[in-house]
């Protein structure tokens, strides 16, 4: 998950659908982000390139929508909804995925144990 | 191709120049039999040389910078040595041409004492337009500068001051001294500067950013892009003038210095105080190194001439005191500044006993020989003084005819030296030597906990929580020595804080009566102590630990309230005071259990809110901080003060 300037960015990423719960007027997907291209990223204990701006998961409340859809603390969010989420403040993430009139998000995250298991999967054969 | 080739061959033909030069100024200085500047020119290149060496090999700009600067004053002292041999070269042929037509005038006998000028306290007011003064986006564009300052052969050059838009006025601490200047010296101060932008492939900007901004240039980063490639190097005519060829200058990569603004100073500038002059600024807006100068230098220019601090004349002398025609008094006496000093002996004067007569010598004095003394050899000196409207006059007389003649001398050179001095003989100005230089000290820099903690990416937040426990522990130790901060008693049982704290809360939260009723402790999740914040000042996320963790107490025992807290605790805090539940239990967590679960009482307590306030949703089991939304006014607040504390990496839960 480094990036190399010049080159294009990969990244082994997860199709994530979470499907919002409604609490009354509030629609709730269960977990927080951090980072963003305003924020400090040196203070992101998730990411491992210390100059990554990209948004991160950093809590999965236990039991709510984004776990159960299979998100998992420490991901970095790369798409939410089409919309690219690798160059964006942290507002701007935040508000792509509270929209009020969207009742699912499909996530593209992506972690490193994902890159290992392709890795290793390759290996294999 | 070609373009390089030409380059080359160019650069073939200056080191020719060059050494062909060299050899020309050598003959010079021997003919001149003046081995001394040939050494100083010759320490000069050598110098020279290894600023161009350090140039190539440093890779900090910074040193960089400061090589390039050498590298300018160096090549500065070069031309102006040679062009003082040029002259003296050239004052000598004038001499042996004047002595074969033998048309020797009366040479001037008279010449004015040197003097040492100071010019210290340097100030160039700065102009930026108001949007660029505040302006707190984008890159600062910082300019290196510095000032080289030039007094007949003597080149000095301040330290290098780094400018960005946050600077109102570029100061140089430096005090410059020049020894033996002449009345009519003229001190030529120049400001070099250079554009100090960091390379765009540095991390700074996102890497996306910076491969998209590579194709493409604005208009600043075009300027700066220019300034890189100018080759400008320092003009061989800038110093010492017409010594263009001579020795041409190297041209080195690198950084390099261009003049901005240059004046020259002379006596008519000199005053014991700062005075404002005028700066002519070359360059415009469209250079790299532009900087908007308001137009004007201050600075301290003071001089001391020769005859106001030293002994001009010494000698013994006899006085006559008082009016009596026989009262002669032996006294030595010493000419020095706007005084003559007498003393009983000479050995007073060293022992610093206060002169027996003390009479001055200044603009005003009038000192004539009189007619012969009809008891004594030698004539008398009178000297008349004007003392505030009276005439005063005292008679000197030396011991012989030679001494009355030197003194005589010394007088009217004084006299002439103040003439030419003019306000600089008025009183003797102060010139403070520079001290050496004390190394600045460099305070560690201040981070937050995360800069301290190392977080291997298998690791996750327990170990970051453990950490901070530990340091809780501590901090609870030390603590527990003094008094407890002022803030400590937010965390009291008593209400009257909780008025206080709930101007934190948004104005319909539904519980308040929950919160004057309870212990104000957010009955969180993991077993894990940690530091959070539970006001809401800008400072609130930075790591202090606020709440200590006690696993054994319980309860309403001192200061300290038993709190499981996390790093998620952080952001409730940030997120919302709507969590009545959260914030206060009816009673501790239970935290020295090992995975507590205060989510009931949690949820005993919200039960009893209103939906706005925490919600655990239809699930019971519920270990974070729940899936409340705060609404968006606290929301906006909350993320406000959030995002007015830097350091504060933000989260937020969606």
């Amino acid at each position: 998950m480094s990036f190399i300037p010049g080159h294009p960015v990969t990244a082994v990423v997860q199709r994530i659908e979470i499907h919002k719960l409604r609490d009354g007027d509030n629609l709730i997907l269960g977990f927080s982000i951090g980072g963003g291209i305003d924020q400090d990223p040196s203070q992101n204990p998730f990411s491992e390139d210390k100059t990554d701006k990209g948004i991160y998961v950093t809590r999965v409340s236990k039991g709510g929508p984004a776990e159960v859809a299979g998100l998992r603390m420490g991901d970095k969010i790369m798409q939410v909804n089409g919309w690219d989420m690798t160059m964006v403040t942290h507002d701007q993430a935040r508000k792509k995925l509270t929209k009020k009139n969207e009742d699912v998000v499909r996530l593209l995250v992506t972690r490193k144990s994902l890159e290992n298991a392709v890795r290793q999967s390759m290996m294999q054969h | 191709m070609m373009q390089i080739d030409r380059l080359a061959d160019m650069e073939e033909k200056l080191r020719i120049l060059e050494d062909l030069n060299m050899i020309y100024i050598r003959q010079i200085a021997l003919s001149l039999k003046d081995s001394d500047i040939q050494k100083k020119i010759d320490y000069e290149i050598r110098m020279r040389e290894g600023a161009c060496k350090l140039l190539a090999a440093c890779s900090q700009r910074d040193q960089a910078l400061e090589a390039s600067k050498s590298l300018l004053t160096c090549n500065a002292r070069i031309m102006a040595y040679m062009s003082e041999l040029q002259r003296m070269k050239e004052a000598q042929v004038m001499q042996r041409v004047a002595r074969r037509s033998s048309d020797a005038g009366p040479m001037d006998d008279r010449s004015p004492c040197k003097a040492k000028v100071a010019i210290s306290d340097l100030r160039i007011p700065l102009m930026w337009k108001d949007t660029e003064y505040f302006k707190n986006k984008g890159e600062l564009h910082r300019c290196a500068v510095f000032c080289l300052l030039q007094l007949g052969g003597e080149i000095f050059d301040t330290d290098m001051v780094m400018v960005d838009r946050t600077l109102t006025d570029i100061c140089f601490d430096n005090t410059i001294v020049f020894n033996e200047a002449s009345p009519g010296f003229e001190l030529r101060v120049e400001l070099y500067s250079c554009c100090s932008e960091e390379d765009y492939s540095a991390g700074s900007t996102p890497r996306k950013l910076a491969s998209k901004l590579s194709t493409s240039l604005g208009r600043s980063s075009g300027k700066k892009m220019r300034g890189a490639l100018e080759p400008g190097a320092c003009s061989p005519t800038s110093n010492g003038g017409g010594a263009a060829i001579l020795l041409p200058v190297p041209s080195v990569p690198g950084p390099k210095y261009h003049l901005l603004a240059h004046t020259t100073l002379n006596l008519s500038h000199v005053q014991d105080s700062f005075r404002t002059h005028d700066f002519t600024i070359t360059g415009n807006e469209e250079c790299s190194y532009w900087l908007p100068l308001y137009g004007g230098v201050c600075c301290r220019l003071a001089a001391q001439p020769h005859c106001m601090t030293q002994q001009m004349m010494s000698g013994c002398l006899r006085v006559k005191l008082g009016g009596e025609p026989q009262g002669w008094t032996n006294v030595y006496g010493v000419l020095k500044g706007t005084n003559l000093f007498c003393y009983h002996q000479k050995e007073d004067m060293e022992a610093n006993v206060e002169p027996v007569l003390t009479i001055g010598i200044n603009k005003e004095t009038r000192i004539r020989a009189a007619e012969k003394d009809p008891h004594s050899k030698a004539q008398n000196i009178c000297i008349t003084n004007q003392y505030g409207g009276e005439e005063v006059m005292h008679t000197l007389a030396a011991d012989s005819r030679e001494d009355t003649q030197h003194w005589m001398e010394a007088f009217w050179q004084q006299f002439y030296d103040m003439s030419q001095w003019r306000q600089c003989c008025d009183d003797l100005m102060k010139i403070e030597l520079p001290s050496p230089r004390k190394p600045a000290i460099v305070t560690p820099k201040q981070g937050s906990l995360y800069h301290e903690m190392v977080i291997d990416t298998s690791d996750d937040i327990g170990t970051v929580t453990d950490i901070l426990a530990r340091r809780i522990e501590e901090f609870d130790l030390r603590s527990q020595l003094g008094s407890p901060p002022h803030w400590m008693s937010l965390f009291d049982e008593d209400p009257p804080r909780s008025p206080h704290s709930h101007q934190h809360l948004p104005p319909h939260s539904p519980s308040p009566r929950l919160h004057s009723r309870c212990h104000r402790t957010p009955g969180l999740l993991s077993s894990n102590a940690s530091l959070t914040s539970d006001s809401d000042s800008p400072t609130s996320v930075r790591p202090c630990f606020r709440q200590a963790w006690s696993p054994d107490s319980n309860s309403s025992s001192g200061r300290f309230r038993p709190r499981t807290l996390s790093l998620d605790a952080k952001l409730s805090t940030l997120r919302g005071r709507g969590y009545g539940g959260f914030r206060c239990n009816c009673q501790p967590p239970t935290a020295s259990s090992g995975s507590p679960r205060p989510t009931q009482i949690a949820l005993s307590c919200s039960s009893s809110t209103s939906s706005s306030s925490s919600s655990e949703g239809s699930n019971s089991q519920e270990s974070d901080l729940g899936f409340s939304r705060p609404s968006s006014a606290r929301r906006s607040l909350r993320n406000l003060r959030a995002k007015l504390d830097p350091r504060n990496w933000l989260q937020s839960q969606v």
